[in-house]
């Protein structure tokens, strides 16, 4: 394969992907400008060893594991005890995830907010990425019944999250 | 809602977000991080013509002397101070973390140095600290802000494909609290373990913890 050749399959796969990865990061991490730090760090990281990435079985989800990594390491070294505000505790939702701009609806993005870390990290890779549930176990380190668990726990979480949210909207 | 709607409403929800970074700023970014890889694959490469994995201990030192130049030659890990006593540890290969923590503490900074060989998820925990370690009686946020001061964060170098590097602060660091630092190969997607991770935390100085 030549070097141009190389370059062009990066280039469709970034062009194809980019949008799916960014959105399963900032799901993950909760903030607009982190994820899109990450995406591209994540991204150049691919483009960088191409070859190899290319031959990966879910390209797409080596990159967000690439960005959710990074994350991991940007925000244990200040030792925080939690990877994002908590949007309970945050008067200012939108400066949660920098998203005076963003078209994502802040009721759903503040439901996903509030579901524990590695239940986000499952939704991001089921719902964004189109993982099954055995390539999610895999890329997550974790047992295939446990991404059923978290999966089935993060959905009821967020029904329960949406239905009581219009339900105070509703209501005089 | 049943489960179908829920799962597109949210899928939906984030139709509107799109990456507007050019490819070809990844791809130039990518360059740098190309270039940075080419020393971790000339050391492989001395290895296999060295033919046994003792010959790379003794080509590539682990530790290397802190002075105000540029490295003279890459190993496991450097460290380099600057003209304003900030220390710069880069670490390449995880090996050797008792000289690298020795080499620390020669320099003002009382440290304990583990290198993890595996993958783990990093937790905040305090039992994440070794045994011989005490926590600071500080609280969390305090925690963080003395973090802050004494380790600030380098922005986008202080990941590399196959480096981390974490920049110190030594007269940041208050009487008695030394540093936690633990480097551990992060595999995305892979068991290649070709990238590192970090993390720090905040001790207690202590002969058993830090050595002094």
């Amino acid at each position: 394969m030549g070097v141009g050749t190389q370059r062009l399959d990066f280039t469709d796969f970034y062009r194809e992907s980019r949008d799916d990865c960014l959105r399963a990061v900032l799901v993950s991490v909760g903030n607009r400008d982190t994820a899109q730090e990450l995406v591209d760090e994540a991204f150049a990281r691919a483009c960088s060893r191409w070859r190899t990435v290319s031959r990966h079985p879910a390209p797409m989800a080596w990159v967000v594991r690439t960005a959710l990594n990074a994350n991991i390491s940007r925000w244990r070294r200040r030792r925080r005890e939690v990877s994002v505000p908590d949007p309970g505790t945050v008067a200012d939702l939108p400066a949660v995830y920098g998203a005076s701009d963003s078209p994502v609806d802040p009721r759903i993005m503040a439901a996903l907010l509030r579901l524990p870390p590695r239940q986000r990290q499952v939704v991001a890779m089921r719902l964004f990425l189109d993982l099954d549930t055995a390539r999610t176990a895999h890329m997550l380190g974790i047992a295939p019944s446990s991404v059923k668990s978290h999966l089935a726990r993060a959905i009821a979480a967020l029904r329960d999250d949406l239905t009581r949210t219009r339900q105070q909207e509703s209501s005089p | 809602m049943n489960d179908e709607e829920l799962i597109t409403a949210v899928r939906e929800s984030f139709s509107g977000v799109h990456s507007a970074t050019p490819v070809e700023q990844i791809v130039g970014r990518s360059r740098g991080l190309r270039v940075r890889r080419q020393v971790p694959r000339l050391i492989s490469a001395l290895a296999v013509a060295a033919g046994a994995a003792a010959a790379v201990a003794a080509l590539l030192p682990a530790s290397h002397q802190v002075n105000s130049g540029g490295p003279a030659r890459l190993a496991a890990w450097t460290v380099q101070r600057d003209p304003g006593g900030t220390i710069k540890v880069t670490i390449r290969e995880l090996r050797d973390a008792a000289g690298l923590q020795a080499r620390l503490r020669a320099d003002g900074v009382p440290a304990n140095v583990v290198f993890l060989h595996h993958s783990f998820t990093p937790t905040t925990s305090t039992s994440a600290i070794p045994r011989s370690c005490r926590a600071p009686h500080i609280s969390d946020k305090t925690n963080a802000r003395l973090q802050d001061r004494i380790m600030p964060f380098p922005g986008p170098a202080a990941l590399g494909p196959n480096s981390v590097v974490l920049v110190i602060n030594p007269s940041a660091i208050p009487a008695r609290i030394g540093l936690f630092i633990e480097a551990f190969a992060a595999s995305p997607g892979t068991t290649t373990g070709d990238v590192f991770s970090l993390q720090t935390n905040l001790v207690q100085a202590s002969l058993p913890c830090t050595g002094s």
